[in-house]
C-alpha cells in the first residue's frame, strides 16, 4: 500500500518578474522521505519550495501539500510546515532564546525554557553564546538558532532552503544525522542545496532543477544511498548543457 | 488579535534596545513638554496681566476727575481680550492679531484692519505651541519611529519567517500599527498634562484630545501601510518624508498664497486712505457749523420751534457728535464688514484645502475648539466695536443734555465756562465692563466637527491603503 504524498507538484509552471523560473514540474515527496532538490543558482529550487508555502501563485499546474492545493488552504499548509529560510532571517537584536521564543509565541506553540535548551543541545548551539544577541553571531550560529526553531515547531513537514549554509564540516554532520533521526520518526523533510555530496548523504531521493525544469530524478537504493559520483556527473551535464 | 498583541509588544523591545527609537521618543516627549510647559507659562502670564489690565484700564477711567465729555472720549479706553483656557493648546490667530483694543471716539480700533488672517500658522516655529508640536513636528516624529517598521523585516527576510509562522500580513500591518499607536498615545500625555493644566470645559478638552488622537493615528497607518508597501526601509522613509512636506508645508503654503491671491486684503494704509476719504464727505463732528450738518440742524429748529442754536433745549455740538458718529460708525462698520468677509473668504480656501491636507483639518479643528478661530477673532473685534459705540455715544448723550451750548462755545477763553461744561466724574463708572466669552461647547463643536469627520476619512483612507492592498500568497 502506497501512502498519499505529503507534498506534489503538479505540471509546476511559475513566472517571476515576466521570466519563467519553473516550466512543468512534478514530483511527489512521500511521508518519512528526505527529498532534495538540487540545481544550480537560480534552477529555481527556493522558488519551489515558496510555492508549497503559498508565498508565490503558480502560473500554471498545481502545489499540493497533505493532500490540498496550497493556494487554497495557505494558513493551514503554513501551520503545518516548519521553513527555514536560506539566509538564518531573525532578529539581530534578539538574543537566541528570544528570537525562538518569539517565533514559537507566533505559531501558537511555546515551549517550556528547557525543551529549547534541549534543541539548542541538538544544534549544538554553544551555550555562552545562547544569552548573547544574534548581531554578535556568525552566519553558522545563526543557521543553528533557525534549525532549532524549525524542530521546535513539531510540525510534520519541514522546508528547508540550503540548510547547512555557513555550518562547517562537524556541524553539517551533526545537522545530516538530526535531519535522519527526523525522518525516521516520521517527518518529511524537503530540502533544497547545490551541495551534492550533503544531498546524496541525507535525500532517499534527489531531483535535479535545470533553469525551472526537472531533468532528472535519483533514487537510492534499498539500504544504500545515492550514488554521489553519478549524481556529481549528472549534475555537471546538465550546468554544461 | 494575539499575534498583532505580540507583534507589537516585540516593537517595542526593539525600540527599546535601538539608540534611534529611543532619541525619537525623548526628543517628541521634550518638544511636547516644553512646548506645553512654555504656553502655559506665557497665557497665564498674558491671562493675568490683562485681566489686571483691563482692571486697571476701567479703573483709570473711572477715576478720572470732572471732564469734559467730549475730552473723554477721546481719552479713550482699553478692552483686552483675556487668551480662553484652551489657548494653552491652541493660541490660534491671537498669537499674531493682538488681543489688545483701543477705544476711541471717530475711528474703530486698529486691529480690525491688521492682516490677521492671511495664512496659516503652522509654518513657523517662532511660537512652539502645543498645536504646532502635535500637527507637524509628532507626526514627523512618527514618521522616524514607524517607517521601518515593516520595511526592515522586509529587509531583513524576517517577514518571510513571519508569513510561514504563519502569521498574516494583516496581523503584521496591525501589530506594527498597535505597537506605532501606543507610541503616539505616549506622545499625547503631555497633551493631557497640557488639557488639565487649562482647565477648560471638559466637553472641548475631551473633544481637543480625540481630534488630535484621530490626527496621530492617521499618520500613524499612514506610516506602517508605506513601510509595508516599500520594498526598502530608505524608500520608505523618502516616500513619508516627501508626503509629511506636502501636507504639513506645501499645501498649506499653497493654500495660503491662494487665499490671499482670492481675497487679498488691503493694506492698511490703503484701508486708512479709503476711510478717510468716505469721512470727509460726513463733515467734521467737532464743528456743528459744518455744511455736512446744515440739514440736521434745520430739522433741530423746526422740532423744537426755534430759530437759533443758543434757543435749542439740547447742546448742538453734542447733538452733532452723537449723529456724527453714528453716521462715521456705519462707514468704518462697512468697511470692516468688508474686511472681515475678506477674511472669511480666506478662511474658505484655507478650510476648503483640508481636503487635502490632515494638518490643516486638525488646525481648523483645534483652533475652532479652543476659541481661537477667526469667528472668535471676529467676534471679539464686534463686541469691542459695540462697547466702543455704546461708550462714545453714552458720553456724546451727557455732552448733549447736560452741557450748555453758549458755554460749551466759550469754554477756551472763559474759565468759568470751561468749568461748567464739565461733568461729575460719577459719570465715569457707567462704563460697561468689557467680558468676552468664549462660545458655548455646542457652538465650537458645530463649526468644528465638520473637520473631524474629515479627519475620519483621513484615517479610513491611510488604514485602506495597509489593509486593503496585498494577499497572504505574494511576496515581493
Amino acid at each position: 500500500m502506497t501512502s498519499s504524498p505529503v507534498l506534489e507538484a503538479q505540471s509546476l509552471t511559475v513566472q517571476r518578474g515576466g521570466r519563467q523560473v519553473l516550466s512543468d514540474v512534478s514530483f511527489a515527496v512521500r511521508p518519512g522521505e528526505v527529498f532534495a532538490l538540487l540545481g544550480g543558482n537560480g534552477a529555481g529550487k527556493s522558488t519551489t519550495l515558496l510555492t508549497f508555502l503559498g508565498l508565490i501563485t503558480p502560473h500554471q499546474g498545481r502545489a499540493l501539500a497533505f493532500g490540498e492545493s496550497v493556494h487554497n488552504n495557505v494558513a493551514k499548509v503554513r501551520s503545518r510546515a516548519a521553513y527555514l529560510p536560506e539566509m538564518a532571517s531573525l532578529y539581530p537584536h534578539l538574543n537566541a532564546w528570544e528570537n525562538v521564543s518569539y517565533f514559537l509565541q507566533l505559531a501558537g506553540h511555546p515551549q517550556a525554557r528547557d525543551q529549547v535548551a534541549a534543541a539548542f543541545d541538538q544544534v549544538s548551539l554553544p551555550e555562552e553564546a545562547r544569552n548573547r544577541r544574534l548581531e554578535s553571531y556568525s552566519k553558522g550560529m545563526r543557521q543553528k538558532v533557525a534549525i532549532t526553531l524549525a524542530l521546535l515547531r513539531g510540525v510534520p513537514l519541514l522546508l528547508l532552503d540550503e540548510p547547512t549554509s555557513g555550518l562547517d564540516p562537524v556541524a553539517i554532520d551533526e545537522f545530516n544525522q538530526l535531519i535522519s533521526g527526523l525522518a525516521a520518526n516520521g517527518t518529511t523533510i524537503v530540502m533544497v542545496t547545490h551541495d551534492v555530496y550533503g544531498a546524496c548523504q541525507v535525500a532517499g531521493r534527489v531531483g535535479l532543477l535545470r533553469r525551472g525544469e526537472l531533468v532528472g530524478l535519483f533514487e537510492a537504493p534499498a539500504q544504500s544511498r545515492i550514488d554521489a559520483e553519478e549524481l556529481h556527473r549528472a549534475f555537471a551535464r546538465s550546468h554544461a548543457s | 488579535m494575539n499575534q498583532a498583541v505580540r507583534i507589537a509588544a516585540e516593537e517595542w523591545r526593539y525600540w527599546s534596545r535601538s539608540k534611534l527609537a529611543a532619541a525619537v521618543a525623548v526628543v517628541m516627549l521634550a518638544l511636547a513638554l516644553a512646548s506645553a510647559v512654555a504656553t502655559w507659562r506665557d497665557i497665564t502670564k498674558e491671562r493675568n496681566a490683562r485681566v489686571e489690565l483691563q482692571g486697571a484700564a476701567e479703573s483709570i477711567f473711572a477715576n478720572q476727575p470732572d471732564r469734559h465729555p467730549h475730552r473723554m472720549v477721546h481719552y479713550g479706553h482699553y478692552v483686552f481680550r483675556t487668551p480662553p483656557p484652551l489657548a494653552l493648546i491652541d493660541p490660534g490667530v491671537d498669537q499674531f492679531t493682538g488681543t489688545t483694543v483701543f477705544l476711541e471716539g471717530h475711528r474703530q480700533n486698529s486691529a480690525t484692519f491688521s492682516p490677521a488672517y492671511s495664512g496659516p500658522h503652522g509654518g513657523t516655529f517662532a511660537n512652539l505651541s502645543p498645536a504646532t508640536v502635535y500637527q507637524v513636528l509628532i507626526p514627523l516624529m512618527i514618521i522616524v519611529a514607524g517607517f521601518a517598521s515593516v520595511a526592515r523585516e522586509q529587509e531583513a527576510r524576517t517577514k518571510l519567517l513571519l508569513l510561514t509562522v504563519p502569521v498574516s500580513w494583516r496581523q503584521i500591518w496591525l501589530g506594527k500599527t498597535l505597537a506605532l499607536a501606543s507610541f503616539a498615545a505616549v506622545a499625547l500625555l503631555p497633551l493631557l498634562l497640557a488639557l488639565l493644566m487649562a482647565q477648560g470645559d471638559s466637553g472641548a478638552e475631551l473633544a481637543m484630545l480625540g481630534g488630535y488622537g484621530v490626527y496621530l493615528m492617521t499618520w500613524v497607518c499612514l506610516v506602517v501601510s508605506v513601510s509595508d508597501r516599500s520594498r526598502t526601509s530608505s524608500w520608505s522613509l523618502m516616500i513619508l518624508l516627501g508626503i509629511w512636506l506636502v501636507v504639513c508645508v506645501a499645501v498649506p503654503r499653497l493654500a495660503s498664497t491662494t487665499a490671499s491671491a482670492v481675497a487679498p486684503l488691503p493694506s492698511k494704509i490703503e484701508t486708512d486712505l479709503a476711510m478717510a476719504e468716505a469721512m470727509r464727505s460726513l463733515g467734521d463732528s467737532h464743528n456743528a457749523a459744518d455744511p455736512a450738518f446744515e440739514r440736521l440742524l434745520a430739522n433741530l429748529l423746526i422740532k423744537h420751534g426755534v430759530e437759533r442754536v443758543e434757543d435749542l433745549p439740547v447742546n448742538i455740538r453734542g447733538v452733532v457728535a452723537e449723529a456724527s458718529e453714528a453716521e462715521q460708525t456705519e462707514v468704518m462698520d462697512r468697511f470692516a464688514s468688508e474686511y472681515a468677509q475678506q477674511e472669511l473668504e480666506q478662511s474658505r480656501v484655507l478650510r476648503g484645502s483640508s481636503v487635502l491636507s490632515p494638518m490643516l483639518a486638525i488646525q481648523a479643528f483645534s483652533t475652532a475648539m479652543a476659541g481661537t478661530d477667526l469667528a472668535h477673532r471676529h467676534k471679539f473685534l464686534r463686541q469691542a466695536e459695540q462697547s466702543r459705540f455704546e461708550f462714545v455715544q453714552d458720553l456724546n448723550r451727557l455732552h448733549k443734555t447736560e452741557l450748555k451750548y453758549a458755554d460749551d462755545i466759550r469754554r477756551s477763553s472763559h474759565a468759568d465756562a470751561e468749568r461748567r461744561t464739565r461733568v461729575s466724574a460719577s459719570n465715569w463708572s457707567r462704563l460697561n465692563a468689557f467680558e468676552l466669552e468664549v462660545d458655548p461647547f455646542n457652538e465650537r463643536w458645530s463649526r468644528a466637527m465638520p473637520f473631524f469627520f474629515l479627519m475620519l476619512v483621513f484615517l479610513l483612507a491611510a488604514a485602506a491603503l495597509g489593509l486593503l492592498s496585498k494577499r497572504d500568497n505574494e511576496i515581493e
